[in-house]
């Protein structure tokens, strides 16, 4: 039976010697995995299919025209594809108070701070916690898991009062200061710099390394897959934060562009005349994302296989 | 000038009663090679960690060339150590993972060159040194790391374990080696290891330790000949020394060991030890190496009042001799013979004691009744 279902696959692909080689490839490697495998490998691809539509959606609704965008029922693909979104999306900006590119500025200083000072933060409390011996480290280190279970919302009215406090609305600290303590981070970073052979760290002293060369060149060089995910988890946090630019900010010139987008649709005088511009702008949003995710997954996963956090 | 004395150490862990460490005392002349060998947990590597300062000792003083050390930071006691699992840093080439310490304590630039030149020379590593360590192999990773230590021209040498996560033939080259690099540098070396063929190989004194205290300090061969206690005796030597337990028991004059099925004399040699200690006829264990143990056929005369009869259980031919693993009873006795022996397994044979070569310990203490006090 074997046999005829091969001579089928070759005859069927005969004028195509590539496919023909695929054909007898995936044959080959059929007979090696079981039912279940096969099964399995269909239904994940299908469910990955399923997963990749909002984005599919999400790249063809910026293209399409404000009659499409409104169609019911609404279509995945664009049929009329047109660059009018993004022309709007800097027009109207322009027309408005504060422009599209104030908005793209805020985000961006606000995402490199946040980005550096979390990495900053977390390597550091990360190497004293896995390599350090000093009073109350279980303690501290028991907070820290502590207030890895707090919902953001519960604390944001004490968060509030603490960025108030300290004068910093409308600041860029605002958005900042808050992610810098990232309970997530230090946590990672900590599990990751556990892996880290005590030896090396030993020979490195014996060599006459002090704590902060044996952090900079031995230490981060080895966790670098730990840091690459923590920017990949920082990022996406920060870059749709809307938390600093509702609460702590009422200037609109130190707002956020994901608070932007957010107001374009929310906004109800504008909400159809917003929607073209908000798919854009989604799309421009999104990309940023798609960008450090693919920079850094490999890495990504290797911190979590390394972690143990799965 | 690479002395180092131990005076009196101990190491206390947290919440641990009995010292891991217990009163270490020792003095390392310069230029010894001292291995440090007994069971996992037995406080060696400890020990070690102390000297090199990334332990604090709990009690008692380390001097380093004559220097109060304990309080002294690791990079300043002018040591090298190699570590078991090489801890080479992945990130560095194997040049920059042997220039580091010297670069780290600012040695000119031409004299590091220099420096790593010889040491790569000497381990045959030269052609290794612009790779990565994850593109070494083990063997090769480890002769790196010995040569960051060599590079250092330290006061000592301190070793953990270094061989053991080597394979068996690459452990006994680099084992070569490492007696070679101490015969030709003439520093002080602190040798840590679990394996007793290591420790007999390579060290001009081994020092025993079993539960953090030291059971025995001596060069090699006294420490085969004349073991202090039941446990040195039972540690070196492989296959291990036989034990047989039974009581002393005088006749005429004449001291007789005795146990169910055996009633062997104790050579007059012993007697006279015997009754200097007191040992009042009671319980005592006997240490018999493999080696003195022949089987009977091929025995001399004299050794007639000695022998025993046993059944060979099992045999292992080891290529040079082969080792008769024999029934007494049921107590089991380890027999060295020719390699070509025709006995097989199975036979009933008659086995030597050789009972002048024989160690006594006290069942108790385990403290050996043979050697002389003096030597003990």
């Amino acid at each position: 039976m074997g046999n005829t279902a091969t001579e089928r696959i070759n005859t069927s692909t005969e004028p195509l010697p590539n496919s023909k080689r695929m054909a007898s490839r995936l044959w080959r490697w059929r007979k090696h995995a079981s039912w279940f495998q096969v099964t399995l490998i269909v239904f994940l691809t299908a469910i990955g299919l399923f997963m990749l539509l909002p984005i599919i959606f999400l790249f063809n609704n910026a293209f399409k025209p404000l009659n499409e965008l409104f169609l019911f029922p609404p279509t995945i693909w664009v049929k009329e594809p047109t660059m009018r979104n993004f022309e709007r999306l800097f027009l109207h900006s322009a027309a408005g108070v504060v422009p599209f590119t104030r908005y793209l500025f805020n985000s961006v200083i606000v995402v490199a701070l946040t980005l550096f000072s979390v990495i900053m933060a977390s390597t550091m409390a990360g190497y004293v916690l896995a390599k350090h011996r000093f009073h109350f480290k279980t303690l501290i280190m028991s907070l820290i898991m502590l207030s890895l279970m707090f919902a953001p919302e519960t604390v944001s009215i004490p968060r509030y009062i603490m960025v108030s406090g300290l004068g910093m609305t409308n600041t860029y600290f605002a958005h900042v200061l808050p992610f810098i303590a990232s309970p997530v981070a230090v946590f990672l970073m900590k599990q990751f710099i556990d892996q880290v052979p005590d030896a090396l760290i030993e020979a490195a002293k014996l060599d006459g390394a002090g704590d902060m060369y044996i952090f900079t060149r031995i230490i981060i060089p080895l966790i670098a897959p730990a840091v690459a995910t923590i920017s990949i988890i920082t990022f996406q946090a920060v870059y749709l934060d809307m938390e600093g630019s509702t609460l702590y900010t009422q200037k609109e010139t130190m707002k956020t562009l994901a608070y932007y987008v957010s107001s374009l649709t929310a906004n109800l005088q504008n909400s159809v005349a917003g929607q073209s511009i908000a798919a854009a702008c989604a799309l421009l949003m999104f990309i940023p994302n798609l960008i450090m995710f693919l920079l850094f997954q490999r890495k990504m996963i290797q911190t979590m296989l390394h972690s143990g956090v799965k | 000038m690479g002395n180092v004395k131990f005076h009196h150490v101990y190491k206390y862990y947290k919440g641990e009663p009995i010292p891991s460490v217990n009163d270490f005392h020792l003095d390392v002349a310069d230029g010894e090679f001292l291995v440090l060998v007994g069971p996992s947990g037995c406080g060696k590597s400890t020990t070690l960690r102390m000297l090199a300062g990334l332990e604090d000792v709990s009690q008692g003083d380390i001097y380093i060339d004559g220097k109060f050390t304990n309080f002294v930071s690791p990079k300043d006691r002018d040591i090298a150590m190699v570590f078991q699992n090489y801890a080479l840093y992945p990130n560095l080439s194997v040049h920059e993972n042997m220039a580091l310490g010297l670069q780290l304590r600012k040695v000119a630039k031409h004299d590091v060159e220099l420096r790593v030149n010889r040491a790569a020379k000497m381990l045959e590593i030269s052609h290794l040194l612009s790779k990565k360590p994850n593109q070494l192999s083990g063997g090769q990773k480890q002769r790196v790391a010995l040569g960051r230590a060599l590079v250092r021209e330290p006061k000592a040498f301190l070793m953990d374990e270094p061989l053991s996560n080597l394979d068996a033939k690459l452990r006994t080259q680099t084992r070569t080696e490492i007696i070679k690099m101490h015969g030709q540098l003439q520093t002080t070396f602190v040798y840590v290891t679990h394996d007793q063929t290591e420790a007999m190989t390579m060290g001009t004194r081994i020092v025993v330790m079993k539960d953090g205290r030291i059971q025995q300090v001596a060069p090699p061969q006294q420490l085969y000949d004349e073991p202090r206690n039941l446990f040195v005796a039972g540690f070196i030597g492989t296959p291990q020394m036989n034990f047989l337990q039974g009581a002393v028991v005088r006749q005429d004059g004449v001291y007789y060991f005795e146990t169910k099925r055996l009633k062997l004399r104790i050579p007059e040699t012993y007697s006279v030890r015997f009754e200097a200690s007191g040992a009042n006829l009671r319980q005592i264990v006997l240490g018999l190496r493999p080696e003195h143990v022949a089987c009977g056929n091929d025995a001399p005369e004299a050794w007639a009042d000695w022998q025993a009869a046993a059944i060979v259980d099992m045999k292992e031919p080891m290529g040079s001799d082969t080792f008769l693993y024999t029934k007494v009873g049921e107590e089991t006795l380890i027999a060295r013979t020719d390699a070509h022996t025709p006995i097989r397994v199975g036979d009933s044979i008659l086995l030597a004691l050789q009972m002048n070569k024989a160690h006594f310990f006290d069942l108790e203490s385990g403290v050996s009744l043979s050697i002389p006090g003096d030597r003990a």
